[in-house]
């Protein structure tokens, strides 16, 4: 909230109205309804004067037909034209919302992964959601209330003085007060209702919280903390409805005085007129009830106009946020062209790789290694050591400070990133579904026969557990997929990379939480995976470090020792000390 | 219906006075309204007259003045009161039902979506506000304003004053109808809203996967689809909504005109002032909103009693965890089990069955088996989340149902099998437990757990937010961070539901050493699938289909050739079998 614009930003409004630039036609034609319409609701004060000093007051029963006609017509028009304006204006800005959404989504999936971690993921939702959805508020507010307003207060005056221009003048002298009043009370009623909105918020943030971790919130006993803390909450929501309640049970009701008080004036000088007719002609009772109908209608919209006012500001600081978005640039630029396919093997190297994500800690410290094409290295070390930041940059998730990755022969940045990416494949060990079937979740949107999925499936021991789930392939996947196990999601993820058929794996071994006989099946669909091809696995299970082709140790970002599982043990050194301290006691 | 809001009565009955208050705003209010137009009236017809005199304008416009003031007072009045009222009942409501939330226990909540019950403490609640208080000033209005003026006209001339009237009803009636279709379509409105929200969430959470399997364009794609059902769904409602005011406006000139055609030749044959066609006027520009007002009462009376009963729903469940003794915390903390069978609903499958075992106060205590074989069930009976069978779980001596619930909560730390952080600092989320928790001890707590060389590495240090809010955690520093959490509470016995599972070998075997330093005389009990770790563990229980099928300590397992021996087999293949390199 603390990013509330002041004022107007023209920059900002340029931009909002530059997304209007596909719909002018309809923007433009819209406007257009909105000014007949407001035209034909202004027609029906004058009409009834006329019908009531030239019709009912002359006895004049033929034109009191005319006119009621045309009244009959300026209603038709009005609410054809109020309903066109209405839809054409959602239909528009339901349209530029999407687009908004859209290329911004589309934005933030082209960002790198170092981008989307240092962005909060709530504020990138948000501005997805919401932020998006108050530009809509913001066309809504500016054409259906604001512009509207507008134009039949100035239209009101407009009428006033081609009816009568002295009354007109005395009348419009008592206009001024009530927009000291908008003035005030709006901003006082911004304040109010912006505290409202916050606190809505924390309340809101507060429960959803707390419902989520009750369980940890009544095994640590601090169900009465929790209660003394809404209820404070609580009770500042109460405070904040009730200011906003009381500056709204002060201004409504004064709009209605200031209005009470121009009825009273427009009487009065009514009443002088007719007493003391002058040049600017006499005053007919027709005039004077068409200027008490004008007079409420220039107080209607009065009462919402801060309202409206404030809504437009939120709604520009929400664009402001939004435009950000969408100028960021993309940090991993793809100006390769080539194809992975086309690289003429698959060997990986580092050379002297210097990478960190934050400026003072360095992760990797001029790493250099190869791997050969089809052999099957483990990475083993400590935590920290920059075992995971080497799979993230072979799929240049992040790309490196200094040094050069190679693939084929290939600087990576060489690659098109599309073909980079879905040729070298990486399983974790957090298992990421997206809700959504089986099926959808292995095929991920290609569209592969139903044949391939289950052959991948059952390659990689995945068949039988999905065919046993109750619509098998088409099971929806709760969020997080909390409805399979641990392993089984490993199995699935499994079955999704071979289903891409890499031409590189990365994998990142599970460590635990697998009872011991999902753990036999994910070791067979690990060596169906691994086979003939280039693979590079964080290693933690001595079965599967023994049978990797060679061993990198890594400590602090270099490579301390490089070997077979023999070699190492027998250099002695820092594997064989891990080795000792983890695998050997274990024989007590 | 009203049985329905019979069960507002205890709040309703404490602000009464504040409703007779706002009811007696809001009649001298309408009374100002109607009396109104009858100065307008008696001014126009002195006008009219051609002859007005000074001082009878001048006494009007005091008139006039006057009354003014008084519907003015009265609105800020009724405000007040009513909507004070109202308010003030809305906040009771909610802390009840937050409290009641509280206060249930985890086998409730497991039948509970989250999003649901957000619901009713929002959109439910402020249905029932509606119902209590707009409720009775639009009721008022369409009783007092819409009754008056219509005896008013119809007295005055009958034939003249049903003709004019005639249109509005139908505004009333819209309303009605339209109402109920409306909260449809915005009900629809808001679904696609959700679910585009929960697409984009879900697809940014899981970049790295899109990223990695190339499904940006496929993600566009989809994305796009869940927009624009949303555009669909908000078009269907703007086509009927759109309508609405339109529809309202016209009706209501529909009614001017009419009085204008015949009204205005009343006034040609004399039947009628030109100040009464002025009252008139006037009255029926009043007429829309009580008429407005009348059919969403209706819609509000619906909403509001559909949501009361959803918040019934939830307010009359009582906990089921009732039967709590009076016994404080006991002085030893040796735990027994006695012929423990539990099974989660009488329907459901046994889950545990005739569990029998000690643990003396002191002992670190493994627990080794298959998934669904009881692990977390039997962690989960201990602080009662669930309740297990009465005379099966023993604490000191003694039932623990026989102890008041937080004495015997505060026995327990638990560090649960899925790891729940709130979205706020790392500090705050450490010191949990105990707010008022000194920077020193905090300290001693995350090195404890190892999250502390975390806590370094990061910018903002302890102040660093977690969460949605802030930095997104990998699954081992979370485990720690609740790990720290727990131990804050360092209570007599440890309960770690595979709480390590995500967290390397090498930080496990340095966490289990710093237990075994610091919690010399106090029970720990955890459950793991790593051999590795549970080697370090006086003794193990091994379960099976909720049975104890082995217990001993890791040499004694590793003797028999049971499922502990297997797993051990499995974990470490090539060390078992072929020996020392």
């Amino acid at each position: 909230m603390s990013e509330e614009i002041r004022g107007l930003d023209l920059k900002i409004l340029s931009r909002l109205m530059g997304t209007l630039k596909p719909y002018r036609w309809q923007v433009v034609t819209s406007v257009v309804a909105l000014g007949m319409g407001a035209l034909s609701e202004l027609a029906v004060p004058l009409l009834l004067q006329n019908g009531i000093d030239k019709g009912l007051l002359a006895h004049d029963l033929a034109h009191l037909t005319l006119v009621s006609a045309g009244i009959l017509a300026s209603i038709v028009v009005t609410m054809m034209t109020s309903f066109y304006q209405v839809y054409m204006l959602s239909k528009i800005s339901q349209s530029v919302m999407l687009d908004l959404r859209t290329s911004l989504m589309a934005r933030f999936q082209r960002q790198s992964s170092a981008w989307l971690l240092s962005h909060p993921q709530g504020r990138l939702v948000s501005a997805v959601t919401s932020d998006v959805s108050t530009l809509s508020e913001f066309f809504n507010t500016l054409f259906t209330s604001l512009l509207k307003d507008f134009v039949m207060m100035g239209g009101v005056v407009v009428a006033l003085f081609v009816l009568h221009p002295l009354l007109a003048f005395w009348t419009v002298v008592t206009l001024p007060p009530v927009f000291v009043l908008v003035l005030l009370f709006g901003s006082w009623n911004r304040k109010a209702n912006r505290r409202v909105r916050a606190q809505v918020s924390r309340v809101n943030a507060f429960l959803s919280e707390h419902l989520q971790g009750i369980g940890v919130v009544q095994l640590f006993g601090r169900q009465k903390a929790a209660r003394a803390t809404f209820s404070q909450e609580n009770t500042e929501l109460l405070a904040a409805n009730l200011a906003e309640r009381t500056i709204n049970a002060v201004f409504r009701p004064l709009i209605d005085v200031l209005w009470a008080v121009s009825l009273g004036f427009l009487v009065w000088f009514g009443t002088q007129l007719f007493l003391h007719p002058d040049s600017s002609g006499t005053l007919t009772v027709g005039v004077l009830i068409a200027f008490i109908t004008l007079v409420s209608r220039f107080y209607n919209p009065v009462a919402s106009l801060a309202e409206n006012f404030t809504a437009l500001q939120s709604a520009m600081a929400g664009a402001e946020r939004v435009f950000h978005f969408l100028e960021t640039e993309v940090m991993v630029p793809d100006r390769g062209h080539l194809a992975l396919g086309e690289a003429p093997h698959a060997n990986i190297e580092f050379r002297e790789v210097r990478f960190r994500y934050l400026p003072e800690e360095p992760v990797l410290q001029g790493l250099t290694f190869k791997v050969l094409e089809g052999q099957t290295v483990a990475l083993v070390g400590t935590t920290g050591a920059g075992k995971t930041t080497i799979t993230s940059l072979l799929t240049r998730l992040w790309d490196i400070d200094s040094g050069a990755i190679l693939f084929g022969g290939n600087d990576l940045r060489d690659y098109q990133l599309s073909s980079l990416r879905g040729g070298i494949q990486s399983v974790l060990q957090d298992v990421f579904l997206f809700s959504g079937t089986v099926f959808d979740n292995i095929d991920l949107g290609r569209g592969l026969p139903r044949g391939r999925i289950e052959e991948v499936c059952r390659q990689v021991q995945a068949h039988g557990f999905i065919q046993a789930l109750p619509l098998g392939y088409d099971t929806l996947l709760n969020e997080g997929a909390t409805n399979l196990s641990s392993g089984q999601r490993q199995l699935v993820s499994f079955a999704r990379v071979l289903a891409q058929d890499p031409k590189v794996l990365i994998l990142d071994e599970a460590t635990a939480n697998i009872d011991t006989e999902t753990e036999g099946m994910i070791q067979q669909a690990l060596q169906v995976l691994l086979k003939d091809r280039t693979s590079l696995v964080i290693a933690h299970r001595l079965s599967t470090i023994r049978k990797a082709d060679r061993i990198l140790v890594l400590d602090r970002g270099i490579i301390a020792q490089s070997g077979t599982h023999e070699e190492l043990l027998a250099q002695g050194g820092l594997y064989a000390d891990v080795y000792k301290l983890q695998f050997e006691s274990s024989s007590d | 219906m009203l049985k329905t809001f019979a069960s507002l009565l205890p709040y309703l009955r404490r602000y009464a006075w504040w409703y007779f208050a706002g009811l007696a705003c809001l009649l001298l209010t309408n009374a100002g309204q109607i009396q109104f137009p009858q100065w307008l009236k008696q001014a126009v017809n002195a006008i009219a007259s051609g002859h007005p005199e000074v001082t009878q304008i001048s006494s009007l416009m005091v008139g006039m003045a006057a009354t003014a003031l008084v519907i003015a007072l009265g609105r800020v009045g009724w405000r007040v009161f009513i909507i004070g009222a109202a308010r003030r009942i809305e906040k009771e409501l909610r802390q009840d039902l937050v409290d009641h939330l509280l206060s249930m226990p985890a086998s409730w909540f497991a039948g509970q979506r989250i999003g649901d019950l957000m619901a009713r403490a929002t959109n439910d609640i402020e249905a029932v506000r509606m119902a209590i208080g707009m409720v009775l000033v639009a009721l008022t209005d369409a009783v007092t304003i819409s009754g008056a003026i219509l005896v008013f006209l119809l007295i005055q001339d009958p034939l003249l004053g049903l003709i004019i009237v005639s249109p509005l009803p139908v505004i009333t009636v819209l309303i009605v109808v339209f109402g109920g279709k409306v909260g449809v379509l915005f009900k629809k409105v808001q679904e696609e809203y959700s679910s585009l929200s929960t697409f984009a969430q879900e697809n940014l959470a899981g970049s790295r996967v899109v990223k990695a399997f190339v499904q940006e364009a496929s993600v566009d794609a989809r994305f796009r689809r869940a927009n624009e059902a949303y555009l669909d769904a908000n078009m269907e409602l703007v086509k009927l909504w759109g309508f609405f005011f339109p529809i309202i406006s016209a009706l209501s000139g529909l009614s001017a005109l009419f009085l204008l055609y015949w009204g205005g030749q009343d006034v040609m044959s004399g039947k009628l002032s030109p100040g009464d066609f002025t009252a008139y006027l006037s009255y029926l520009g009043m007429l829309i909103w009580p008429l407005m007002g009348a059919g969403m009462v209706v819609n509000w009376l619906q909403r509001g009693a559909a949501s009361l009963l959803r918040l019934r729903e939830v307010l009359d469940t009582k906990p089921t965890i009732v039967a709590e003794g009076d016994l404080p915390r006991p002085k030893n903390f040796d735990l027994e089990f006695r012929n423990l069978s539990f099974a989660y609903s009488s329907e459901g499958p046994t889950v545990l069955s005739n569990l029998n075992f000690r643990i003396p106060q002191g002992q670190f205590v493994g627990v080794l088996g298959r998934v669904g074989s009881g692990k977390t069930t039997l962690a989960a009976l201990l602080p009662r989340t669930f309740d297990p069978p009465a005379g099966t779980v023993f604490l000191g001596g003694q039932d623990i149902r026989n102890y008041r619930l937080d004495d015997l909560r505060s026995c327990f730390s638990v560090v649960p099998q899925s790891t729940f952080l709130f979205s706020d600092t790392i500090r705050n989320n450490i010191a949990f437990a105990r707010p008022e928790t000194p920077d020193d001890r905090l300290r001693v707590l995350a090195e404890l757990s190892t999250i502390s060389r975390d806590i370094e590495a990061l910018s903002q240090g302890w102040e660093t937010e977690v969460g949605e809010r802030g930095i997104t955690l990998s699954g081992g520093q979370k485990q720690r961070l609740s790990l720290s959490r727990a131990l804050n509470v360092d209570a007599p016995i440890l309960l770690l539901d595979d709480a390590l599972s995500a967290v390397d070998l090498d930080t496990e075997e340095k966490i289990i050493d710093h237990l075994k330093a610091t919690r010399l005389g106090k029970t720990n009990l955890l459950i793991s699938h790593r051999v590795a770790t549970l080697r370090h563990c006086d003794v193990v229980l091994v379960l099976d289909k909720g049975r104890i099928v082995d217990f001993g300590t890791h040499a004694e397992l590793m003797a028999r050739e049971g499922f502990y021996a297997e797993t051990a087999r499995l974990q470490h293949v090539e060390f078992v079998v072929g020996g020392s390199p």
